[in-house]
């Protein structure tokens, strides 16, 4: 049997790096020990914990390496899109073609975690007017102002309509310091009226027909633009390859899921999971590889589940998290404070749903961005919320409330009551800043107080 | 008659009424003594309009998607017994796709003012109604310079509440040398006429309301030659894609309003006003001082205690440093 996996410092990685180069691990042309990203400003690793496998420091290293793979592209002469407030739908369409290359430009909302403040790319963001009233996606502007986290996009497209007025704003902004934008509509996404014809969507819901095709044409707007930029049409049949290479990266992250959040002990840590569930949406500008990545860590997982030994003590309080976090470092806490996450809802559980491989391909992609839960209701969010804590046997949900997001003021209460209303568990809402530190203990005694709640229920 | 109340200027209440109902497009009195407002991260304004669309005088509620957390509120609002709805106004409006949408979708708030016991219009009755509407607000433009900045701003709440225009003493003419401002940003509640008292007691008068309750969100004249044609055409024609919002993408048109606008009308300064959690018009702040040069305040409130008492040193301040 294997030894038991854990959860390491990094200090404690780069002796199980050296180890396990002496025992031969083979490693992409990415890998390397992962203090070296220290150096390169990501203080924060130093204050995180890490699952200790050969997948997962390739799972960070490919994370960590994103922007010399952007960096690459350039240089080769692919065309780079960045596609914003998108999780999961241009990427797909952008990946179909040769030589183009999509990356997520509000992923910059993690960069003030990760590098401790010290890109300033909040201060940058202050600079402009947009100030931490806004969600800490704000980064972005800064990233874009300094170049120094990503290339600036050949083509960059936001989705808007029905969206969080935060990144619609902050969008606006960069819009008006002189990046053209090219913006598609999302409508808000209801149930269809009596009479009105239905369209079935990824994921159980249901829209009107017409909501569906208005952003079927404006998926073709894209579609053109993409195949001006790259020189080749964006046929039906390079999309339906791109769908089906989607659903490749799709298929493997629901496994990953389904195993990760329902054995006992907990197989892989929340955090390399949040991760892993990130890739989904864009591929970490390496769609192939990115599907190795996962791969590797669902062996991995595998290989536990079958062994019975995991990361965490077995019976860890089954928490089911909803939104993302903006400081990783509070994936950890949870643990530490004898939670482990089983289930969640990173506000892109569309982009985890396959993408329906019998429909024609635009169709297909219209119908998934229509069940974006952005666009939809927090009822909506909330009822699909219930369904997957029931499915994974959670034992309480954790609300995490974004920093300034519209969406949080309301959405909070209307997933708690619906939580309880059909699911009578607790629910628990914290705020998680870009950096917890000044917070930690607040947010711990939280977390603690909630899986004594659980542990409590399980003793009645 | 059932009262049908909204709050974006998105809404053509000529609709409403040509269905028999009426329209009645609120304004929140004041952010401070409303539960809602104060709920943490919500904007104070979005929150008040909610409260305020509980009261037992009106009938049904219209929300609409042009703002975030108008959207959201809706859901709450939904919970009440009084019927609401929630009306999609695209961002985007470049395209034919977005046009047919937002035709679909007042076909819907159609169907919504049926069920309320409203009638389906004809097309005779509708270009009735927005001929009438028409008329009233070219009467409105008409005011605009011949009344008081505060007066104005009575004028067009009245016909925001009742669809009438006039009846408003022309108020004081601007002093000698008075400082020319602008004022531009969301919707002023009721209680935000002192402003334009404050700001003439200083020495300055507000020379553009181009606020989302002023003479900027109104649609366009309707073209009478087509009217009696394709009435809802007209309809749509002059209200999507016309109006001029901070929501749009891009929000174009509303640049384009304000560079016009501060053509015809030079000013020295420009206030802002805005809720604490408005992103869509916080975000243009810096923007606006970055494009005109010019000095702009944000007259930001939230539903916390002395948050007016604090908007209202800080005007004074800047209208001292104008000055």
């Amino acid at each position: 049997m294997s030894p038991r996996p854990r959860r390491i410092r990094l200090e404690d990685w780069t002796r199980r790096y050296a180890e396990l180069r002496a025992a031969g691990l083979s490693e992409p042309s990415y890998g390397g020990p992962l203090e070296r990203h220290v150096l390169d400003g990501d203080l924060r690793l130093p204050k995180l914990l890490y699952d200790d496998s050969p997948a997962a420091l390739r799972l960070w290293n490919f994370l960590l390496t994103e922007e010399d793979r952007l960096q690459a592209a350039r240089a080769e002469g692919k065309k780079l899109v960045g596609a914003m407030k998108d999780l999961g739908t241009v990427p797909v369409m952008a990946w179909s073609l040769p030589g183009v290359v999509a990356f997520y430009p509000d992923g910059a909302w993690w960069i003030p975690c990760v590098m401790e403040l010290s890109a300033g790319l909040l201060a940058v963001a202050d600079r402009l007017g947009v100030d931490e009233s806004f969600c800490p996606v704000r980064a972005m502007l800064g990233a874009f102002l300094t170049e120094a986290h990503y290339p600036i996009p050949d083509l960059l497209t936001c989705n808007a309509g029905a969206v969080c007025d935060d990144f619609s704003a902050i969008a606006q902004r960069l819009a008006g310091l002189g990046h053209p934008v090219l913006w598609w509509e999302s409508p808000h996404r209801r149930r269809p009226d009596p009479g009105e014809e239905a369209v079935e969507l990824p994921g159980g819901f249901t829209a009107p027909r017409g909501h569906v095709a208005l952003v079927r044409e404006e998926l073709a707007r894209i579609r053109e633009a993409l195949g001006r930029l790259a020189g080749l049409p964006l046929t039906d049949e390079r999309l339906a390859e791109g769908i089906r290479a989607a659903n490749r990266v799709r298929r493997v992250l629901r496994e990953l899921r389904d195993l990760a959040y329902t054995a006992d002990p907990c197989p892989l840590p929340a955090l390399e999971m949040l991760i892993a569930e990130m890739l989904a949406l864009h591929f970490c500008s390496d769609r192939e590889e990115a599907l190795a990545v996962l791969g590797e860590l669902l062996g991995e997982v595998r290989g536990r589940v079958a062994e019975g030994t995991g990361v965490l003590d077995p019976g860890a309080a089954r928490i089911f998290w909803v939104n993302p976090v903006a400081d990783l470092s509070a994936m950890n806490l949870l643990e530490d404070c004898g939670g482990r996450v089983c289930g969640t809802d990173y506000l892109f559980s569309h982009a985890l749903d396959e993408i329906p491989g019998d429909l024609e391909p635009l169709e297909a992609l219209a119908r998934m961005a229509v069940a974006d839960p952005m666009t939809g209701s927090a009822a909506d969010r909330a009822e699909r919320i219930c369904r997957d804590a029931a499915r994974f046997g959670a034992e309480a949900v954790l609300v995490s409330r974004i920093p300034g997001a519209s969406h949080c003021a309301t959405e909070g209460r209307i997933i708690g009551d619906a939580v309880d209303r059909s699911l009578g568990l607790p629910v628990l809402e914290i705020e998680v800043p870009p950096l917890i530190d000044s917070v930690r203990a607040g947010i711990s005694g939280r977390m603690e107080a909630l899986v004594e709640t659980v542990r409590r229920r399980r003793r009645a | 008659m059932i009262t049908v109340a909204y709050s974006d200027p998105l809404v053509p209440p000529e609709w409403i009424r040509a269905h028999g109902l009426r329209p009645r497009r609120l304004r929140a009195a004041s952010v401070a003594r409303s539960p809602s407002a104060s709920l943490t991260g919500l904007c104070p304004y979005a929150g008040a309009f909610a409260d305020r669309s509980a009261a037992p005088d009106l009938d049904a509620v219209i929300f609409t998607t042009a703002c975030d957390q108008m959207r959201r509120v809706f859901e709450i609002a939904r919970e009440a017994p009084r019927p609401a709805f929630l009306l999609n106004v695209p961002s985007t409006w470049q395209t034919r796709a977005v046009h047919a949408h937002y035709r679909s979708e007042i076909e819907r708030l159609g169907r919504f003012l049926e069920s309320l016991g409203g009638s389906s219009p004809t097309g005779e009755a509708l270009a009735a109604e927005m001929l009438r509407y028409d008329e009233r607000r070219r009467r409105l433009r008409d005011l605009a310079g011949r009344l008081s900045p505060r007066a104005f701003a009575r004028v067009i709440a009245r016909h925001h509440e009742t669809g009438e225009v006039g009846g408003e003493d022309p108020g004081p003419t601007a002093g000698p040398g008075a400082v020319p401002l602008a004022l531009v940003g969301g919707p002023l509640l009721l209680d935000d006429l002192f402003l334009f008292d404050l700001v003439e007691e200083r020495g300055a008068r507000v020379v553009l309301d181009g606020t989302d309750t002023g003479l900027r969100t109104l649609p366009a004249p309707y073209d009478r030659r087509l009217l009696g044609r394709d009435p809802f055409g007209q309809l749509l024609a002059s209200w999507f894609g016309v109006i001029p919002t901070v929501h749009q993408r891009p929000n174009a048109l509303l640049y384009r309003w304000l560079a016009e606008r501060f053509a015809e009308t030079p000013v020295k300064g420009i206030l802002l006003r805005r809720y604490v959690w408005c992103d869509l018009w916080h975000v243009e702040e810096e923007r606006l001082r970055e494009w005109t040069g010019l000095p702009v305040l944000a007259l930001d409130e939230g539903a916390e205690g002395r948050a007016r008492e604090r908007m209202v040193q800080r005007l004074e301040a800047f209208l001292e440093m104008l000055a």
